[in-house]
């Protein structure tokens, strides 16, 4: 296959040099608006199956060369496209009407474009009005309910941190699960390159308002053509490129505040001590101690130089007596600003985008911060009649102070657990408690508000992205593109600790400070025939090419201790070079592919592609996969019983079928290896560190998609069905075996899991007219299976609550189950759900001397059974007004990363959640909170207590915007001034009682350790005022 | 003019072809398993990586480097005289004996001593690649890994010796190969304790055969020897354990150091030295190494840079009381806040003690008062050392009960504590020492992968 297609580009490139004379015609013209004849400028003039093409100027006219036969497409946002055949004629003049329908618009596709009538895939695809201007720093953020079946969770309010995206659902266990980002043409670099803390987000050096569209490829069909890449989805992105004619300037300015969305309620010191006095007397009195007794429970929480007393600074009983609430002091208002400058314009031979860009966030947690400076300049040039040449490139620097991971003393939102009765000031030096000189065992666990006054980390990338190309118009309809881009992320943390973190950083008595360099360089190189012609009523669109792509990232770190003093923070003034290494990986990855579109007489449509790719991190034994797609579409609104329907305007059914994989595995996870990094204090050695596997190869998605696209009423009601089944095979399961061979896990090609779903999309125009009002609405479900793991024990998340399981969604929570509180002695209890000798299941219950004797059982599941937005957007003159809701419903939240030290019945000394107020005793019998035991666990384990409903629906966004009129503004030569207001989570309906359900500690990150909550911190809820000026 | 691009295009697809071959792309930091152990070099850097498996990474699977030592410790551990005041879920469990299949210090333990063991293997396998003057030393440290591991891991996750009949109870899989690839043959079953122990010994046997006297940071002679008196002394072997023991002390190669605390915090007192008292210890440095027991023993003092821990292990008052008035290691606690902590573990990258000279003195004291014998010196003589160093007056007689408490006061938080009620057949609290409550978990997820093997009573 692979020779076939490498020869089939031979000869295509041979016959294509035998006939290169055909003669271009020069057509001219006018565009004016249907409404009121006024010229229009900026429309766009393709040619239609070509990416040929031009713009008209401030008046409206426009100048375009063109092939025989050619077909020019004039198209504007909001008008409705029109198609004139040339013919003989050399000047055409059309009026465009405004659009009620959305059909024409063209959808990126791979290595290509299609008009959205004439898809046979599912390609979903937002619009840079839907996601400009939002207070998220990364794009994929952005598209949060505006795709349907595109799950997006932010996870944290940490800024510009790791995001889960998932395209109809989760394909991997072992696997990333993350789509391919491939913008402009280049799959770019989305996975984490950090250091330090959770993952972050490398999407997030992409200035979001550079993007003129984002189009998701969601079935085989679209996908296929990145084969061993695609199984989980492909996210096109594509700038912004400049329009022939007047010069626009558009000036943008926004600024605001952000707050975290919510809090959790933990006790004051009142309630603290009541609590606590509760819980130590019940252990008193099982060990037979009066309270009073000097060596009881009481007396040591309580007592002379006892546990409050030490931890309140000798305040607690004394008038200076404190309550402090420490969660409030993990957060803060982050103000926000943003300023843009976008220049385009350009003449018929040269077009341009140029942006630049400034975003200072300040993040909601203390210490967290966020600031980019971005650049880009699009330019397209037509050299002659036959050849366009152009070039993208950016440049950003992104600095991000950054927060600890979840599971860190030093996370601020950890302050929660810290008691109330703890100053937050020494009283004794007047620093923060803790700092020495002050005694550093203050409070009860790490201060982490020390390691914002006195540590930092930084994180800054500097991002290009540079893509030229050049494309040959060889004959009538046949070019050949050429796309060399390339992808440079070069990453610094430094990180500085001063003495005063000692009790975190342990090494960092006289200071420690570290030093990353990460390095990656990704090269790719595209190279395609695309072949467009119309025969009567046959069409044809076919691309054969090729695709070549090579990753580096080499990475090296230093780390220092031993400064003289906290005034010296670069490593060269450390004494001791404590630590260092450098390490390289690469991969590369070789294809070859091809697609075929036909279409005959406007209304069966077929598809066909296939992709033969080979990978260096493919087993000896299989290097290459072949990727095949299938795809027929029936415009049955074109039939005659349709065509001039009053109600359907338009109907379409579509299928497609195809396989796609998955070759997100690490770079070299088929090979045995020995690791030289087993050195003994100083002397060198070496280790065995993976078992070999010449088989590994990809993973395998067939997917097959049945989908309906619809128009009612002149397509002012329209829409898209769909329901498809994508069965992965072949995981790339990280199996556990035996740890007495001396390793833990091995890759291994086994198993398989199951995505099934339904995704409805509807788009109206409620009114049109003066006032309009649009609605999208998008509602998906997915139903997530394993199939098969032959058997493997596949865990994750909190306590390893998140387990693979057969016949289960990926990653359940399976733990043991809580059957309550026994109303006679404040016990918890566990169902035992052993099976009986009848095989059927055992529902009495246990107290916690028999928590082990229970079974564990499937008590939650993280993966959202509905996701779905709703976008409403409303204009009447000059105001324009858009609220935007995104909902989850479904799945499960742990909260058990919180609960095992928070809502614990007073097992150790941190402070707890008020609903432990309510824990049993002999007066308040009722209830589902086991009495409180100091020391003693009681309910604490790991169990269904802890799993809550995640479902949530969220006022995402909102906007009001105010557009002053131009003949005011034109006075000051003026084109546009708008100014508006904008929301961003500005409320939130949950019954999740944490503090955020849209969460997902970046302590965790694998497929399966889903739907965690480790104090993580909550997602801002933003304020924002902007004016948007054009020139 | 269109036509310059037709080189262009064949040239793309020319260099096409040659991309196939750069599809071979070979790790840069690592190297294939079937080229790493060609030379006797290879074989020789291999044992350091089994040293480097003992030392452990981290509080999951820190074998010698604490693991070994705060779960005995933790197990053995009574209220009155010592608490775990820490939010480890695995270790509070051990602290109250209510320990989870899943409990992540029962199953890092396992996986490190495994992964150490493997590593230990594929020296064994390789040795005959070793130049002929370093080949014993390379058998003599793997075998003594690979002995003192399977010991630790018997006496953790299996019946006390002697508790029932040690040819039938279940100790541990015995795998004494490397690993290249896994198939069903690798779901081994556990070996009867009885088996495990055999191995252990002839491993040590062969260890102490095969060691130099003096080795640098690594095994010696007397260190082979050492673990295999604890062995025997762990079996009742008592004649055994005292001439092993002896063997170590007529060495004549370790000392007693003093004060008492110059025995501890290596970094802080001896900057990274180590004493002449230490047989054997896991090394650690500020860039390699960890020190498990600083970890959960220690806690930072203000007042004394290079002290950290988590301060979870708090000594309580009724320990302390054990102590004689003037007993140099009843006041090696500190107590910086409302919690005492044990001094012996203040300082971060202090080596981790596994065997000082004054255990081998009271092994060989004991044994030989069980013995009636007085092989190297009598009890007395033995146990007036220990008591002199600690700055204790000499005693004219000893006790069975007054040596075991000697050991007690000196071997106190070091790792013996569950090791010696179970041999003494004492008790922790209110449980025998034969309980099931007392004996570590197969891990869960082993249970999970290995259907070969069977669960401990209790689980």
């Amino acid at each position: 296959m692979r020779q076939f297609l490498r020869m089939s580009l031979l000869v295509m490139a041979c016959m294509s040099g035998l006939a290169l004379r055909a003669q271009d015609t020069v057509v001219t013209g006018k565009v004016t608006t249907a409404e009121d004849g006024v010229g229009m400028p900026g429309v766009s003039i393709s040619v239609k199956g070509t990416t040929r093409g031009a713009n008209t100027d401030a008046e409206g006219n426009y100048r375009v060369s063109v092939p025989n036969n050619a077909t020019l497409v004039f198209s504007f946002v909001g008008f409705t496209s029109i198609e004139e055949k040339v013919g003989a004629r050399s000047v055409i003049n059309v009026q465009l009407s405004v659009d009620t329908k959305t059909l024409s618009e063209i959808v990126v596709t791979g290595y290509g474009s299609q008009i959205k009538r004439d898809l046979t895939g599912n390609i979903a695809q937002v619009k840079s009005k839907d996601i400009e201007n939002m207070p998220t720093p990364s794009v994929d953020a952005a598209l949060q309910g505006k795709a349907a079946g595109v799950f997006v969770n932010s996870g944290s309010g940490k800024l510009g941190q790791g995001i889960t995206v998932r395209v109809r659902g989760n394909s991997s266990i072992s696997a990333s699960s993350q789509p391919l980002y491939v913008v402009d043409g280049i799959p770019v670099t989305s996975g984490d390159q950090s250091n330090y803390g959770g993952e972050t987000n490398p999407l997030a050096d992409i200035n979001p308002n550079d993007i003129e569209s984002i189009e998701i490829l969601k079935d085989a069909s679209a996908a296929a053509i990145y084969g061993a890449r695609a199984a989980n989805g492909v996210v096109l992105i594509s700038t912004k490129r400049g329009k022939a004619g007047k010069t626009n300037i558009s000036f943008n300015y926004q600024a605001g505040v952000a707050q975290a969305t919510r809090r959790l309620p933990f006790l004051n010191t009142e309630q603290y001590e009541k609590f606590y006095r509760q819980a130590a007397g019940y252990v008193d009195e099982l060990d037979g101690l009066s309270p009073e007794d000097p060596s009881s429970n009481t007396q040591y929480l309580f007592g002379p130089d006892g546990f409050l007393e030490y931890y309140s600074y000798g305040t607690y009983g004394t008038p200076k007596q404190t309550d402090n609430n420490w969660q409030e002091k993990a957060f803060q208002k982050g103000p926000m600003q943003q300023i843009d400058l976008q220049l385009s314009g350009g003449n018929e031979k040269t077009k341009f985008f140029m942006s630049g860009q400034y975003l200072s966030q300040t993040g909601t947690i203390i210490g967290n911060k966020l600031e980019r400076i971005s650049g880009r300049l699009n330019v397209d040039h037509q050299a002659t009649n036959w050849l366009n040449v152009g070039l993208m490139m950016s440049l950003a620097r992104t600095d991000n102070w950054r927060l600890p991971d979840d599971n860190a003393f030093s996370n601020p939102l950890q302050m929660a657990a810290l008691t109330p009765f703890t100053p937050f000031i020494d009283p004794n030096t007047n620093l923060p408690a803790g700092a020495p000189p002050g005694d550093v065992n203050i409070p009860l666990y790490y201060n982490p508000i020390l390691s914002i006054d006195y540590a930092d980390f930084v994180q800054t990338s500097y991002r290009n992205l540079t893509n030229t190309y050049a494309q040959v118009n060889l004959l009538p309809g046949l070019k050949f593109r050429s796309e060399w881009g390339l992808d440079l992320l070069n990453m610094n943390e430094e990180a500085y600790f001063q003495s005063q973190t000692v009790r975190n950083q342990s090494r960092a008595s006289n200071g420690i400070g570290a030093n990353y360099g990460t390095f990656v360089t990704n090269y790719n190189a595209n190279n395609f025939f695309n072949y467009l012609k119309d025969f009567g009523r046959h069409s044809i669109d076919a691309t054969l090419g090729m695709s070549y792509q090579q990753s580096q990232t080499k990475r090296n770190y230093v780390e220092g201790t031993q400064f003289p003093s906290d005034s010296y923070r670069k490593i060269a003034s450390a004494a001791v070079k404590s630590d260092g290494t450098s390490t390289e990986t690469n991969y590369r990855f070789l294809s070859y592919f091809t697609r075929v579109n036909y279409r005959f007489n406007d209304r069966y449509l077929l598809g066909a592609s296939a992709r033969v790719e080979g990978s260096s991190r493919f087993g000896k034994n299989s290097r290459y996969g072949f990727f095949p797609s299938v795809s027929a579409g029936w415009v049955i609104s074109e039939e005659n019983f349709l065509k001039n329907n009053n109600l359907i305007s338009f109907l379409k059914l579509r299928a497609s079928y195809g396989l796609t994989g998955n070759a997100e595995i690490g770079d070299f996870p088929q090979l045995g290896l020995f690791q030289g990094d087993a050195g003994y204090v100083g002397a060198p050695g070496q280790r065995p560190s993976q078992i070999a596997n010449p088989d590994l190869k990809w993973e395998s998605s067939r997917q097959v998609d049945i989908g309906i696209d619809f128009g009612i009423l002149n397509n002012r009601i329209n829409g898209e069905i769909d329901y498809y089944v994508k069965k992965t095979t072949d995981l790339l399961l990280e199996v556990n075996v035996p740890g007495t061979t001396g390793f833990a896990r091995q890759f291994k090609n086994v198993g398989a899991l199951e995505n099934k779903g339904l995704e409805f999309v509807l788009n109206t125009q409620n009114t049109v007219g003066k006032f309009k009002w649009n609605t999208s609405f998008n509602i998906a479900t997915n139903a997530n299976k394993v199939t098969d793991v032959q058997g493997q024990i596949i865990e994750g998340g909190v306590r390893n609550m998140n387990r693979v399981m057969e016949g289960q969604p990926i990653g359940v929570f399976f733990t043991r189950e809580y059957a309550g509180v026994d109303p006679n002695n404040g016990d918890a209890l566990f169902y035992k759900n052993t099976k009986n000798p009848d095989g059927s299941i055992d529902r009495s219950t246990v107290t916690n001397s028999g928590y082990n004797s229970t079974e564990r059982v499937v008590v939650g599941n993280p993966n959202p059974k509905f996701i779905g937005g709703i976008t409403n957007t409303l204009s009447y003159g000059g105001i324009d007004f858009s609220i935007f809701f995104n909902g989850v419903a479904g799945n499960d939240v742990n909260f058990y990363g919180v609960g095992q030290y928070s809502s614990a019945n007073g097992i150790y000394e941190d402070n707890q959640t008020t609903d432990q107020l309510n824990a049993w005793t002999p007066e308040n019998r009722n209830t589902d909170v086991p009495q409180a035991r100091y020391l003693i666990t009681n309910g604490s384990q790991p169990s269904s207590r802890y799993i809550f409903d995640g479902s949530y629906l969220r006022l995402r966004t909102l906007s009001l915007g105010y557009t002053i009129p131009k003949n005011l503004t034109q006075r000051l030569k003026i084109d546009r001034v708008r100014v508006y207001f904008s929301a961003m989570n500005l409320a939130t309906f949950t019954k999740y009682k944490g503090w955020d359900p849209e969460v997902n500690s970046d302590t965790f990150t694998s497929n399966f350790a889903q739907g965690n909550d480790f104090y993580t911190p909550p997602q801002p809820r933003t304020i924002l005022f902007g004016v948007n000026i054009g020139f | 003019m269109k036509k310059i691009f037709i080189p262009y295009i064949i040239g793309v697809l020319v260099m096409l072809d040659s991309c196939q071959s750069r599809l071979d792309v070979s790790p840069t930091q690592t190297i294939d398993q079937n080229v790493a152990l060609s030379a006797s070099k290879d074989v020789e850097a291999a044992l350091i990586g089994a040293y480097d498996g003992l030392q452990g990474a981290n509080t999951n699977g820190d074998t010698y480097a604490g693991g070994y030592q705060y779960t005995s410790e933790l197990l053995a551990a009574v209220t009155n005289e010592v608490r775990f005041g820490g939010t480890f879920a695995n270790l509070q469990e051990l602290f109250r004996k209510e320990i989870t299949t899943i409990n992540s210090t029962a199953e890092g333990l396992w996986m490190r001593s495994y992964l150490t063991i493997n590593r230990t293997n594929n020296v064994l396998a390789n040795i005959d690649k070793v130049t002929d003057a370093k080949k014993s030393a390379v058998e003599g440290g793997a075998r003594f890994i690979r002995g003192a591991v399977y010991f630790e891991l018997v006496r953790l996750y299996a019946k006390q010796w002697g508790d029932g009949s040690n040819t039938t109870n279940l100790g541990v899989p015995l795998v004494l190969k490397p690993t290249a690839d896994v198939t069903d043959a690798d779901k081994v079953p556990r070996s009867t304790v009885a088996q495990v122990y055999t191995q252990a010994i002839e491993d040590l046997t062969k260890a102490e055969e095969l060691l130099p006297a003096t080795n640098g940071a690594y095994a010696t002679k007397g260190a082979a020897a050492a673990i295999l008196a604890r062995i025997y002394l762990q079996q009742g072997n008592y004649a055994a354990a005292r001439d092993a023991a002896n063997r170590v002390i007529a060495s004549n190669r370790y000392r007693l150091v003093t004060p008492f605390g110059m025995a501890f915090n290596t970094k802080l007192n001896n900057n990274g030295g180590t004493p002449a008292e230490y047989v054997f210890s896991i090394q650690v440095n500020d860039q390699d190494g960890f020190n498990g027991m600083n970890t959960f023993f220690g806690t930072t003092i203000g007042s004394i840079p290079g002290t950290a821990g988590r301060g979870d292990i708090r000594v309580q008052p009724d320990h302390i009381a054990l102590y004689e008035a003037g007993d140099a290691r009843g006041a090696f606690f500190i107590k910086p806040t409302a919690n005492t902590f044990t001094y012996k573990f203040l300082d971060r990258f202090g080596h981790v003690p596994v065997v000082r000279l004054a255990e081998m003195i009271l092994t060989r004291a004991e044994a030989n008062f069980r013995l009636g014998t007085a092989v190297g010196a009598t009890p007395v003589e033995d146990i007036n050392t220990i008591r002199t160093r600690a700055g204790l007056p000499s005693v004219t007689s000893v006790t069975l009960a007054s040596i075991l408490k000697e050991r007690k006061l000196e071997l106190a938080f070091e790792g013996h504590a569950l090791h010696d009620i179970k041999r003494t057949g004492g008790t922790v609290g209110a449980l025998p020492f034969n309980s099931p409550k007392l004996i570590l978990p197969i891990p869960q997820r082993e249970m999970d992968v290995n259907t070969q093997l069977v669960q401990n009573e209790g689980y």
